[in-house]
């Protein structure tokens, strides 16, 4: 009914009463078709993305556990308790800082391999693809190497250390070490992506503008700031939202390499929803988790857009 | 009529979307109905280790004897059914029968939904031979007075420790007393992390600290399911053992099992207490391997850990009869004779604790001697996974990391005693 009037009301034309009958049919006749080619992606869609979407909200209202008999409504009683539970804002604290960490890590040194990298040449190219490669690497296979890489008895950097004669830290095992290592990994493992994406911004920058710039009598690091930097600012919104999203969800990484521990230290939001989820089965609480997580990335993807909104000279 | 054929034709796309959607997620029991070819039976364990084979074969040999029964084992990591097995068997898709973990009390949340048969088809001969099987066992996955899983296995912890390193500092003989184990354990270690007396699990592992509590006459969670970590002789059990870990580092802090596994079998450490799935593996690492019993406790007493992963049945199950014959097939006192040389696992019937062939077998005898002695790991606690992850492994973690005993204990407790409602 209201769609009806709504075209009605955009096509701006008076329709004659005996026509009003016939015309929307017909027009809806012709959409159909259309929808119904879409259904099956649709359909996919639904049953695998927006339902469970929605769902989980339903979940999050209940004391929901898988199989039980009976699913208690507890309104906002998950979020409540969510909002009492040490071990979430330990989760949420460590999340936090992995994304801060990482991302401006990710973003300074990113852009700084991608311009000293710049120049396409045999040696450039081969370095580029080193940095590229762990990419390329699932998370869960670097996790595993890593792992091993940083064990103090067994690993090559404890062995390295004991060879130099200096004690072999144990990276994972501490409690102070574990997260700035899990943050090293990410960094080590996404700095290549950034780079890419950085060297297509630059390379996209129109060459006048530097020529204008050093006529101008401009300074290198003029020339960065006041050219480099504000051309690439959708590539720097691109590559900023991007980590930020993915830090904010890191949960492979940290699920092989320490498992959230030791005792919660590296235990990130989506650590703490898988085991509440999918270990002790408090399908509920998990849920809850994961719509507070997903109101933090709209609430931090919302202020960065606001941060890189190109003012109104660009 | 272009209309009619348009509508047709994506008619057609969506029927073919649905039906490749649904013919991937088909049930788990194979062509229904007798007369139409042998029953098929699913199982899921997470059996991946160096005793694979022994399961393995029992199904080979159930195969073999019942045509009118076949039965496919899908083997996946424990994590993978831990995911998947509630929700699967909850919507009837999963398989008729399986090992959920070897966590413990695991069996109790399927319980809590109905998901599990209860097993009916008990008695002598060919049946579950309930009777023959390790009471605590039974015990274990019984609940208002149904059983509703056997065991797959039972493992005891044995002490581990390298030949080699104790002819070095000059020990004749595994310890066996709780002050040799002690002294050993300090003697064995040497400065700067080149070698650990006894490596330590306390994540992602199956549990070691209990039976260091156990023996010094402590305990985690008492029978009224109140946490017994904050109480005096708990306290004094544990205080030797986090000094020589805090002080004396005898082990490596915050090691998970495979982590503790590694360092043994890379002969970084001259002890560990493990089960019987680890010694292959140090064999063929070239470790010069003794296996011994654990050392008797403060009382004089030995104790140590039991570990077991029950196989249960969906309740949803089309074929409850022959998924039961196949528990009483896999318990059978054939099979697990075979199962327990095969594997040098001890073994889990009662019948068979002294049979000559398998007291013949050093390493399974070593295994099968400590059963009477055995305890499992918060039995019957409620929300035993929790109280495990959210309080004894933190605790351990704390207390090792040179945090206040005494402190941490009750903060444990208190944590404890939330999650299993104990209410003194």
């Amino acid at each position: 009914m209201s769609a009806q009037t709504a075209l009605r009301a955009r096509e701006g034309a008076p329709l004659s009463r005996a026509r009003e009958g016939a015309e929307p049919r017909r027009r809806r006749r012709r959409w159909q078709p259309a929808w119904l080619f879409m259904a099956p992606s649709l359909l996919i869609l639904g049953v695998f993305v927006i339902y469970p979407i929605l769902v989980s909200f339903w979940y999050s209202l209940h004391d929901w556990t898988i199989g039980a008999a009976v699913e208690p409504f507890v309104g906002l009683g998950n979020y409540i308790a969510l909002f009492q539970d040490p071990q979430f804002y330990n989760a949420l604290g460590n999340t936090v800082e992995l994304t801060i960490v990482s991302v401006v890590l990710l973003i300074v040194l990113g852009l700084a391999l991608a311009i000293g990298l710049l120049k396409d040449g045999p040696v450039t190219k081969i370095v580029r693809s080193t940095f590229f490669f762990p990419t390329v690497v699932s998370l869960t296979s670097i996790g595993l190497v890593w792992r091993f890489l940083l064990d103090p008895d067994i690993g090559l950097i404890g062995g390295i250390s004991h060879a130099l004669g200096l004690p072999a830290l144990d990276w994972l095992q501490s409690t102070t070490l574990a997260l700035p290592a899990v943050i090293f990994v990410d960094i080590w493992k996404n700095v290549g992506f950034v780079m890419i994406i950085f060297i297509g911004g630059l390379k996209a920058v129109p060459g006048e503008r530097y020529e204008a710039g050093r006529l101008d009598g401009a300074s290198e690091w003029q020339i960065t700031r006041y050219i480099t930097l504000p051309s690439i600012r959708p590539t720097l919104l691109f590559a900023t939202l991007i980590l930020t999203i993915q830090s904010l969800q890191l949960f492979d990484l940290v699920y092989v390499m320490t498992g959230g521990g030791p005792i919660f230290h590296t235990d990130t939001l989506v650590t703490e929803l898988f085991r509440e989820g999918f270990v002790n089965y408090r399908t509920g609480y998990a849920s809850a988790i994961s719509w507070v997580l997903f109101a933090l990335i709209m609430l931090i993807s919302a202020l960065q857009l606001r941060i890189f909104r190109y003012d109104d000279v660009d | 009529m272009k209309k009619t054929l348009a509508v047709a034709a994506s008619a057609a796309t969506v029927l073919a979307a649905l039906t490749g959607c649904s013919a991937g997620a088909g049930g788990s029991s194979g062509p229904g109905g007798s007369g139409s070819g042998p029953v098929k039976l699913t199982v899921w364990t997470g059996f991946t280790g160096g005793d694979r084979p022994g399961y393995d074969q029992i199904v080979k040999d159930f195969n073999a004897s019942h045509k009118n029964i076949q039965v496919s084992m899908t083997v996946q990591p424990w994590d993978t059914i831990t995911q998947k097995l509630p929700s699967a068997w909850l919507t009837g898709s999963g398989p008729d029968i399986a090992a959920p973990s070897s966590d413990p009390n695991v069996i109790a949340q399927y319980v809590k939904t109905n998901s599990v048969l209860p097993l009916t088809d008990t008695g002598s001969g060919s049946k579950i031979n309930v009777d023959q099987i390790a009471p605590a066992l039974i015990k274990e996955y019984t609940y208002n007075g149904k059983l509703y899983a056997v065991p797959a296995n039972y493992a005891t912890l044995s002490l581990y420790y390298n030949k080699k390193m104790f002819a070095a500092a000059g020990i004749s003989a595994p310890p066996s007393t709780l002050a040799e184990f002690e002294a050993d354990a300090k003697k064995l270690t040497k400065p700067g992390g080149k070698q650990y007396g006894l490596v330590l699990a306390d994540n992602q592992t199956i549990q070691m600290w209990p039976i260091l509590q156990w023996l010094g006459g402590g305990d985690i969670v008492s029978s009224n399911n109140c946490s017994a970590l904050a109480s005096p002789q708990s306290q004094a059990s544990l205080k030797p053992w986090v000094d020589m870990v805090v002080k004396d580092k005898i082990s490596p802090v915050g090691l998970t099992g495979a982590q503790a596994d590694s360092l043994f079998s890379a002969g970084k450490a001259a002890m560990e207490m493990n089960g019987p799935w680890a010694a292959p593996g140090y064999k063929s690492a070239g470790i010069d391997l003794g296996i011994a019993p654990i050392p008797a406790g403060a009382d004089g007493h030995s104790v140590t850990l039991g570990s077991t992963a029950p196989l249960a049945i969906s309740a949803k199950t089309k074929y409850p009869q022959q998924a039961q014959e196949f528990l009483a097939y896999w318990t059978s006192k054939t099979e697990q004779k075979k199962f327990s040389l095969t594997t040098g696992f001890p073994t889990l019937r009662t019948d068979l604790a002294s049979d000559p062939q398998l007291k013949a077998n050093e390493t399974i005898a070593t295994f099968t001697a400590q059963v009477p002695d055995a305890r499992l790991y918060l039995p019957k606690v409620p929300q035993a996974t929790q109280v495990d992850a959210n309080g004894y492994v933190p605790f351990i973690g704390q207390i090792t990391r040179g945090q206040s005993l005494s402190a941490q204990a009750a903060a444990a407790s208190k944590t404890i005693n939330s999650l299993t409602g104990c209410s003194s």
